[in-house]
């Protein structure tokens, strides 16, 4: 039998074997080879051919391809700085200041450029923290609204001048002038003072005004008149047991906040629960203020109650006899607890109030004397200069421009059109000054007014001095050349002042007169150094030099009136904040800070009209005149009319409504223009200057609905307890409120939730010992659930090397959003604009989740940063088809952005809701230019711009559409960290890698570190019994540790 | 198929048909001129299905921000729509398989139709998960295939990557079994046809020409083919339930989703084969081949799947009381009384109520209620997926994170147009091929057709006894 192979033919010639068939088939190729040799032979044309096609194909597709890619030019050094190593970053110590807010930093710049503020831990004031506003103040350094040079007023718009010209125009005019007046927010530097002396010495007319934005003239007065120095006391928060806040916002914005948050915040950590003891706080105020929110207790009075409650206080504690009449009985009832406690504590408690009446700062003052305050929790010997706007001043002002007796006025960066309560008076009246000079960076409604701007640097590339306190002194120093053509304002006016201490021909003139005049003053004050190179080199490289203060003035009784703020009649109050991201109106230029989500509101872009809200005892929570989130109202004050959204504010003294100030400015460059609504023409002037209250005020029902309400949470509470209408005891107010749907009645309830959540915890801290033993067995549960499970895990190898995580202590965490924004710029994450927040766009890596709990109507509330938590079993990394989403062998949760495609499964699978997605072209990182989105019709959406750009930093990637990202443990700085280690030769510490957060945060509330380095700052920090993990029972081994949150309320106030 | 007809069957094919009448009746509608009705159907679906494309073009070009997802809710139309178009294509491969291998005689008269609807339901569905994509033009990176970035593969482990294997798969072994069914068909028209017409149709039935081996083979595939299909049925659903019950969200993180969602899909299959081929039978007039026997049969499949899925509703729901876990409770609760109880109520009513109706034999075998609650049905389920998807995901772990949804225009266009693509498909589908198979239907002619069985049997192969006496009346 044939082979089976055998049977297998090709055609006849195959079958019938057919010789020259036979021969071909033997070949390895059937066809004849190519002959090389032989080009005319009828294949010569193969190569060629190929080459043409090769040829013609990629020139086409060179064509296609190379039409529209856009260049990117980046010039090298043709000399190259010796200080600049191209991707390593230089640090200088500098000083954030802006009017009264001030904050020593340390400035990242890269390439020599600024791209983040760091905190400097040399500070004995601030110790490292920064604020929201610092740590966004170097975005506004490239800012494309800034003027690029001098301009003159030409019709509507502005033509562009050159220095001198500026100079011969002011000079000439000064000249011919009487009275000059330059009007200023509170002057920081003594530097800066100096020259407004030379200036006034020169131009004997020549007055200076400072007013504040938000006044605290009334405390400076009371000073006064009791210390003889206008002056704000230093405030030792962290002696005292007690503390007591009249409406002053402390931690948020009140005078120093980063100071008194750093010392606050370290009354109430708790490190031993056995001997677990935390400051009390007793706010007093209306509405739910950052500070109030963190405070034990809060006792609700009226905007107009604030008088009498502090003369209860004083009658209370001094034994005097003013007049309470007017005051709610329940606050009547809780001042006079408070008022027994702060006796418990004589020597060891604190009274501050933001009043603007000099009366009701009087009553403090004798309040805090009585108590023995002065001396140990208040400091007058080294008092803070951070305010110094005179209300009287300022009035005096407006009355002499309205009478036209002002014949110049120089606003040194001061907008008192948009932020003093005589904005309308002066915008009309300034047309009887006839000289007009701005010193602003951006044009603002002052300078849109003026005939003349001299535009000022940037702080970051100023050279400058501040004295915040009596014998703190710090400089400012410059980190990038001028990238305007912008003078200092010091400058001009010691130019206009023809002053002779002032070099012209120095490289940087206003340097050399800093230097002198530190030579002449601080040098001169201190025995440290002999050398004075020596010691201007340290503190230029340490930012800040301290000397002795001296001694405090004593305490002197004086005549207290009864001039305090009458209580009103009115059914409804409204009263008037100042917010940790926008001040009175002087950061609404900053993207940045527009879309920071305000720490007790959670709302951005706007202002938000807070009402009460309130639960009804049967399963709705009720806002006022049923308004609910996002619907608009129409609101009255006095005679001025406005339409805006509101938003349920839990805390919110039933009949009083709160509103932010500083928003609906109408020149603020193109992020603040026209963003919510302004009152600040609807302060209530008294004769003293303004208050921040009005009673003539009206809030309509529901008017429409707000089309893009943007706040970025809506479920506010966890917990919070009200009374049963039926049974009248107490319930569970959320899970009452559960309930959406109602057969009978319709639509009731929906803002509910079931409220057991294994995210918070909190506890009184007299109940601490079964509050910790109630969460360890919650923990040992939840972990005995994990064990049953199949995952095994990596520990084992987790244990190796370094394993990341982070502490947050939430007890220090006061809420206040700088990390937030310390995010933002560390990451390059976008600013998306106020439409793409309101359908939840918001590219946030790092949140603070705000939650009430307790008395319904008077809930204490809680701050979680919620970032991602690494989990070592993480359920969005199983999920991802293209393993984008991927875990490091350092515990780290990894993005590759490069090879995500966007299907968002992980974020929809992250059971903290940390991930977010690029919806659209945020950043300009695509090459399709129509998905950008706009801020407020911008030509070019933010962070396209080529100035914007130059704050990125360089080691983060800035995503395109379509890709997901999170927070990344910071992990470029985990990188730079290791290396330096690595290069050192030494093992990694904590101090080595830092996350932005951390960095940020003015309490220490956050500690990132190796869980693997035993002798780290974390895990000494992971033993504390008050840790937990959120959502510890679904296995997701997160790596982020939060504390249980401890208030010290005393119940007996809610009775 | 076997001569031995129960005597209780009624007729599957009525109008005392030959088997000439058949292929006329059955072949006609592909060749005569398209009727009024179907070109104005045709226009509309194409229009619809032009402004779907604008809006996937939209999302492409715009991005995903054209939706109205967010932070929370990070799908929710897209894959509502994915999840509803593929489970409506599970009765196809149901009735092609599962009652193939069942022998249920009534399935020749829906079969074809059915298949073609799963195709094109497939096709629908298989869009989502790639416009999904926020950058759809790396959609190759999820394919596992050797490459120049490592090779980098995807990863295993994700449900996402098992519904790329599911749904190629499914596809290509329904358009298997479609096609095959079809050659013999093909032919059929071919033998009728003249000209480039015959050309074409002699191509699509790759040379059919009737012979004993041509149909012996044919039969062999088709039994493969149904083999092979059976555990798909199953499969499909199944994985794509995984893309929730692998999560660790609440309400998604449930063991019982994969027989849920099978029982789902072919619940919804079997209603969407009803709403088409009650109005096909109308306008092709094919009642004589789509019987109201049909439709009863239909029916009760959807009353059983439709009590399955209610059963699953149920035992989620105790199942979230049971657990005493506080986030599976409060799924449930914002489920049905949240927000969106609407859709929960929705979903209730049209996938557990409306169906009890076709427990009463006169209901079920009226066409209007049918078609009706068909409709109804396929409302519903896809209220489930939303339920299912947006709902869930709108409040889950961090009440911190809580959102709300409502589609924007565009995704709204895309779903309007997954119809108009649908619809198109289906429009030029029973222009161009017999849209009853008519190979099928004659081969059970003998054994269903009215003439040989039933009431009004003339041919009378077997004899009845008393049990027809009543309805002897009915002669004539």
């Amino acid at each position: 039998m044939e082979k089976q192979i055998d049977n297998i033919w090709i055609g006849q010639k195959d079958l019938t074997r057919d010789d020259e068939f036979m021969k071909i088939a033997d070949q390895e190729f059937a066809e004849e080879q190519v002959s090389y040799a032989d080009m005319t032979s009828n294949l010569s044309g193969n190569r060629r051919d190929f080459l043409k096609f090769l040829g013609f194909g990629l020139g086409a597709a060179t064509v296609a391809a190379g039409c529209d890619i856009p260049v990117k030019r980046a010039i090298p050094y043709v000399v190259k700085p010796d200080q600049i190593v191209p991707g390593v970053a230089n640090y200088y110590a500098s000083t954030f200041v802006n009017g009264g807010d001030y904050c020593p930093i340390l400035v990242k710049t890269r390439e020599g450029r600024p791209i983040k503020i760091e905190g400097n831990d040399l500070s004995p004031l601030t110790g490292g923290g920064t604020s929201a506003r610092a740590q966004a103040s170097v975005l506004s350094l490239y800012d494309t609204n800034r003027f690029t040079g001098p301009k003159l007023k030409d019709g509507a718009g502005w033509k562009d001048s050159s220095w001198e010209e500026i100079d011969k125009i002011v000079s000439v005019t000064l000249e011919s002038s009487k009275n000059v007046r330059i009007v200023t927010n509170t002057v920081l530097s003594p530097t800066a003072k100096k020259a407004m002396n030379e200036f006034t010495a020169k131009y004997v007319g020549a007055k200076i005004v400072t007013y504040d934005p938000v006044s605290s003239s009334a405390l400076l007065d009371a000073n006064e008149k009791n210390f003889g120095a206008r002056v704000v006391p230093s405030y030792k928060f962290d002696l005292a047991d007690v503390i007591v806040s009249f409406n002053a916002d402390f931690l948020g914005t009140w005078i120093s906040p980063v100071e008194y948050a750093a010392a606050y915040a370290k009354g109430r950590k708790i490190s031993d629960i056995s001997k677990a003891k935390m400051s009390r706080h007793i706010q007093v105020e209306s509405h739910m203020s950052l500070t109030g929110s963190n405070a034990d207790n809060r006792i609700l009075v009226k905007p107009t109650e604030q008088g009498v409650a502090i003369a209860q206080l004083y009658n209370d504690i001094t034994g005097g006899s003013a007049s309470t009449t007017g005051l709610n009985a329940k606050a009547k009832k809780a001042i006079s607890k408070v008022a027994a406690e702060l006796k418990a504590a004589q020597g060891k408690s604190l009274v501050v109030s933001a009043s603007n009446n000099v009366t009701e700062q009087l009553m403090v003052n004798a309040i805090n004397h009585t108590l023995g305050n002065y001396g140990n929790t208040i400091d007058m010997s080294a008092p803070s200069f951070q305010r110094q706007g005179s209300d009287t001043d300022m009035k005096m002002l407006v009355d002499e421009i309205k009478s036209g007796a002002v014949d110049v006025i120089i606003f040194n960066e001061a907008n008192p059109v948009f932020d003093s309560a005589y904005g309308n008076i002066l915008k009309d009246a300034l047309a009887k000054v006839k000289n007009k000079v701005s010193f602003a960076k951006v044009n603002d409604e002052t300078t849109d007014l003026c005939n003349v701007v001299a535009p000022t640097h940037h702080f970051l590339e100023s050279w400058g001095d501040v004295e915040a306190k009596k014998g703190h002194y710090s400089l400012v120093q410059p980190t990038i050349a001028p990238l305007f053509k912008t003078r200092q304002a010091e400058m001009s006016l010691l130019i206009w002042s023809a002053s002779t201490a002032l070099d012209q021909t120095k490289e940087q003139p206003y340097y050399e007169y800093l230097k002198d005049s530190w030579k002449s003053t601080v040098f001169a004050s201190q025995n440290e150094f002999s050398s004075f190179q020596a010691f201007w080199d340290s503190a230029v490289h340490d930012g800040i030099f301290n000397t002795n203060s001296g001694n405090a003035p004593s305490y002197t009784q004086t005549e207290i009136g009864s001039d305090i703020t009458k209580p009103g009649t009115s059914e409804l109050e409204i009263s008037y904040f100042e917010t940790v991201q926008m001040a009175n109106g002087q950061y609404a230029g900053n993207p940045w800070l527009m879309e920071m989500a305000d720490p007790v509101t959670r709302t951005v872009w706007g202002n938000y009209l807070a009402v009460p809200v309130n639960f009804d005892g049967v399963r709705t929570m009720v806002g006022f005149n049923d308004l609910v989130d996002g619907e608009l109202v129409e609101l009255t004050i006095g005679d001025k009319k406005m339409t805006l959204p509101v938003v349920q504010q839990f805390g919110q003294m039933p009949g009083t409504v709160s509103l932010a100030l500083g928003y609906g400015r109408t020149n603020a460059g193109n992020t603040g223009n026209n963003v919510g609504v302004n009152v600040n023409d609807c302060l209530t002037l008294g004769a003293n200057g303004p208050a921040y209250y009005n009673t003539n005020v009206s809030v309509s029902s529901k008017v429409g609905k707000e089309k893009d309400f943007s706040c970025v949470q809506y479920h506010h509470t966890i917990g919070v307890k009200g009374i049963d209408k039926e049974s009248g005891k107490e319930i569970n107010a959320d899970e009452a409120a559960l309930v959406f749907f109602d057969y009978f009645t319709g639509v009731k309830g929906f803002q509910g939730a079931l409220t057991d959540r294994s995210v918070i915890y909190t506890s009184n801290v007299a109940e601490l010992k079964d509050s910790v033993e109630h969460l360890q067995e919650r923990r040992k549960h939840a972990q005995h659930l994990n064990d049953q499970q199949i995952y095994g895990g990596f520990d084992d190898m987790y244990a190796l090397g370094h394993h990341w995580g982070m502490h947050v202590d939430l007890n220090a965490c006061i809420g206040c959003g700088t990390c937030t924004v310390a995010c933002m710029s560390e990451n390059n994450v976008p600013v998306v604009g106020k439409h793409e927040v309101a359908i939840h766009h918001e590219m946030t890596w790092l949140r603070i989740d705000r939650y009430y709990y307790g008395d319904v109507e008077n809930p204490n509330t809680i701050y979680q940063p919620m970032m991602c938590q690494h989990c070592d079993n993480a359920p969005c990394e199983n999920v991802c088809p293209v393993n984008a989403s991927n875990h490091s062998s350092e515990g780290l949760n990894q993005m590759a952005y490069n090879r995500c495609i966007g299907t968002r499964y992980c974020a929809n699978n992250c059971p903290y809701k940390v991930r977010r997605f690029n919806w659209l072209d945020y950043t300009k990182a695509d090459l399709w230019p129509a998905n950008q989105p706009r801020l407020q019709e911008e030509s070019v959406p933010f962070m396209a711009d080529n100035l914007t750009r130059m704050v990125l930093n360089p080691d983060v990637t800035v995503r395109s559409r379509g890709v997901i990202e999170k927070c990344s443990f910071c992990v470029q700085r985990i990188q730079e960290g290791k290396l330096t280690a690595k290069t050192e030769g030494r093992l990694l510490s904590d101090r080595d890698v830092r996350t932005a957060c951390q960095t940020a945060c003015p309490t220490g509330a956050i500690t990132f570190g190796d869980m693997n380095n035993k002798k780290g700052e974390l895990t000494a920090k992971l033993e504390s019994p008050l840790n937990y993990i959120a959502l510890e029972e679904i296995n997701v081994r997160s790596s982020v540790t939060y504390t249980m949150k401890i208030n010290n309320r005393d119940k007996s106030f809610d009775a | 198929m076997s001569a031995v007809v129960s005597p209780i069957r009624k007729p599957l094919i009525t109008g005392n048909k030959t088997y000439h009448q058949i292929t006329e009746d059955l072949i006609s509608p592909t060749e005569k001129t398209p009727t009024k009705e179907w070109v104005i159907g045709f226009v509309l679906s194409v229009a619809v299905l032009t402004y779907g494309v604008f809006c996937i073009l939209w999302t492409i070009w715009v991005g995903i921000g054209s939706w109205n997802l967010n932070r929370t809710i990070n799908w929710s139309w897209d894959i509502t729509n994915f999840v509803w178009w593929i489970g409506i294509g599970h009765a196809g491969t149901l009735i092609s398989a599962i009652l193939l291998l069942f022998r249920q005689k009534w399935r020749t008269g829906v079969n074809r139709a059915a298949e073609a609807m799963t195709i094109f339901a497939v096709m629908c569905a298989g869009l989502f998960p790639l416009i999904h994509m926020g950058r759809i033009w790396l959609a190759m990176f999820i394919m596992p295939y050797p490459n120049t970035r490592g090779p980098l593969w995807p990863n295993f482990n994700s449900p996402l990557l098992w519904d790329v294997f599911a749904i190629s798969t499914y596809l290509t072994v329904s358009l298997l079994f479609w096609y095959t069914g079809l050659v013999p068909d093909f032919a059929t028209v071919r033998d009728r046809a003249k000209g480039l017409r015959r050309k074409i149709y002699n191509t699509l039935s790759f040379g059919w020409t009737g012979s004993a081996k041509h149909w012996q083979r044919w039969e062999s595939l088709s039994l493969v083919l149904a083999g092979l299909s059976t555990p798909l049925v199953l499969s499909v659903h199944t994985i794509v339930s995984f893309d929730f019950a692998t999560s660790v969200i609440p309400g998604w993180h449930t063991t019982i989703f994969p027989p849920y969602f099978v029982a789902g899909a072919i619940f919804s299959g079997f209603a969407m084969v009803l709403t088409l081929m009650i109005i096909t039978r109308k306008l092709l007039h094919l009642e004589d081949y789509i019987t109201v026997e049909h439709i009863e049969s239909m029916n009760k499949v959807i009353l059983l799947t439709g009590t399955i899925v209610g059963v699953a509703y149920l035992t989620e729901l105790f199942i979230a009381w049971y657990s005493g876990y506080v986030y599976e409770q409060f799924a449930f609760f914002n489920r049905a009384l949240g927000p969106y109880w609407w859709s929960y109520f929705g979903m209730m009513f049209c996938n557990v109520i409306s169906p009890q109706f076709f427990w009463k034999k006169s209901w079920r075998r009226n066409i209007t209620l049918t078609f009706f609650l068909s409709i109804l049905v396929n409302i519903g389920m896809w209220f489930e997926r939303f339920v299912i998807i947006a709902t869930t995901l709108a409040r889950d772990y961090l009440p911190s994170s809580w959102s709300l949804y409502s589609p924007s225009w565009v995704e709204i266009g895309i779903y309007i147009g997954t119809f108009g693509l649908f619809f198109t498909c289906f429009l030029i589908f029973v222009r161009v091929a017999p849209v009853v198979a008519v190979a099928e239907i004659k081969s059970i002619l003998k054994s269903a057709g009215d003439q040989y069985v039933g009431d009004n049997a003339t041919h009378k192969h077997h004899h009845h006894d008393a049990d027809h006496g009543s309805s002897h009346t009915d002669h004539h």
